[in-house]
């Protein structure tokens, strides 16, 4: 019973595994992001080469968790730790994104100004 | 009143096809010498043309950024002009332009780097459902104390800001909500605020961002980002004089 979930869990790691890397390699996925993925990719795939390792048997023990369950909380807490991460990202955007739209709308205003000041109406095509 | 220095005028703007063409008129009418700067926050109507064709000058945000980012916009815009104060008022008509004395008297006196319009100092006859005016008075008590002087009207838009408090908000204002906040963001830089009873007119159009029914759920939510701003990392900033 324990083996097929290994070969599960270690099939799904490996996939995780290749598929960020894939990811990374075309140029989709920036490495910054990548890191907590790789992280949680690794970590089940060496549960499920040794599920008996000794991280393993201590969750096991304080949570009275067996080893599928103790996998998931692994792979859930890597989740929560992805999800805080993306929405730390979110806000920088956010920013950043209010700042452009200040200094975009700064600009055009100056740059109608300008435009105003400095060519005659009839010689500016609509 | 001698009115000395270069004064902007600014007013945000979302959607108030309504009413804008009326408060730049006013303003414009009031206070000849004093420019006009109309923040169109990402408007899908004509509050952007209307306030061009009455006089003022336009700021066109390309979306909508919300009050506090549109607010940040015209105090960006007053820092880069080079404005000595800058006064912002609501763009529904609810600030009458003729107040704006009263706050520019209080700057000048050099009493304060801001000055409050508050509704509720002075003969103010303003009229507000009894749950706004508990929530604002729950959000006035806990402004007061941690600012460490009384505060009235946290909810106040109708503000003059100097030289010193332009710098300081167009590198950083508050967002979310952004006139109590600003109140303690100004406090943590050691500007003062001072307020003055001011008269506020009916709205000629558009609704209350603070219904009656969500104004409890919105007092918690700034008490609670005051909350978070009281831990919040103070802003480093060299603000010269």
């Amino acid at each position: 019973m324990l083996i097929k979930f290994q070969i599960i869990i270690g099939i799904l790691s490996f996939i995780l595994l290749l598929g960020t890397f894939e990811l990374i390699r075309k140029g989709r996925l920036r490495e910054e992001y990548s890191i907590l993925w790789l992280f949680t990719g690794g970590v089940t795939l060496l549960f499920s080469f040794w599920p008996q390792y000794i991280l393993s048997r201590f969750l096991t023990r304080i949570t009275g968790l067996y080893y599928l369950s103790t996998v998931v909380v692994i792979a859930f807490l890597f989740l929560l730790l992805i999800v805080l991460h993306f929405s730390v990202v979110v806000s920088k955007l956010t920013d950043r994104n209010k700042e452009l739209a200040q200094r975009h709308a700064l600009l055009e205003l100056e740059f109608k100004e300008l435009k105003r000041l400095y060519l005659p109406p009839d010689t500016v095509s609509p | 009143m001698e009115i000395q220095g270069k004064i902007l005028v600014i007013i945000p703007a979302f959607n108030e096809e309504g009413s804008i063409g009326k408060v730049v008129e006013e303003v414009r009418t009031y206070l000849p010498q004093i420019h006009a700067l109309v923040v169109n926050d990402g408007s899908s109507d004509h509050t952007s043309e209307i306030a061009r064709s009455k006089g003022a000058i336009v700021l066109d945000l390309p979306f909508n950024l919300g009050i506090g980012g549109a607010m940040q916009a015209g105090y960006k815009y007053a820092y880069v002009k080079g404005y000595d104060i800058a006064i912002q008022v609501d763009g529904d008509g609810q600030h009458d332009p003729k107040e704006i004395l009263k706050l520019l008297h209080v700057l000048e006196e050099g009493k304060a780097d801001v000055a409050i319009g508050s509704r509720f100092i002075g003969d103010s006859e303003y009229k507000a459902s009894v749950m706004r005016r508990l929530g604002i008075l729950i959000l006035s008590k806990a402004i007061s104390m941690i600012v460490g002087e009384k505060l009235t009207d946290p909810t106040s838009g109708f503000r003059a800001a100097n030289r010193r408090a332009i710098e300081l908000f167009s590198v950083n204002y508050p967002q979310d909500y952004p006139e109590p906040e600003a109140m303690v963001l100004l406090h943590q830089c050691g500007l003062k605020m001072k307020e003055v009873p001011v008269k506020i007119n009916q709205r000629y159009s558009g609704e209350s961002s603070i219904t009656k029914i969500i104004s409890i759920y919105y007092m918690v939510k700034v008490l609670l980002a005051i909350f978070v701003d009281c831990f919040k990392k103070r802003p480093v900033l060299k603000i010269g004089g």
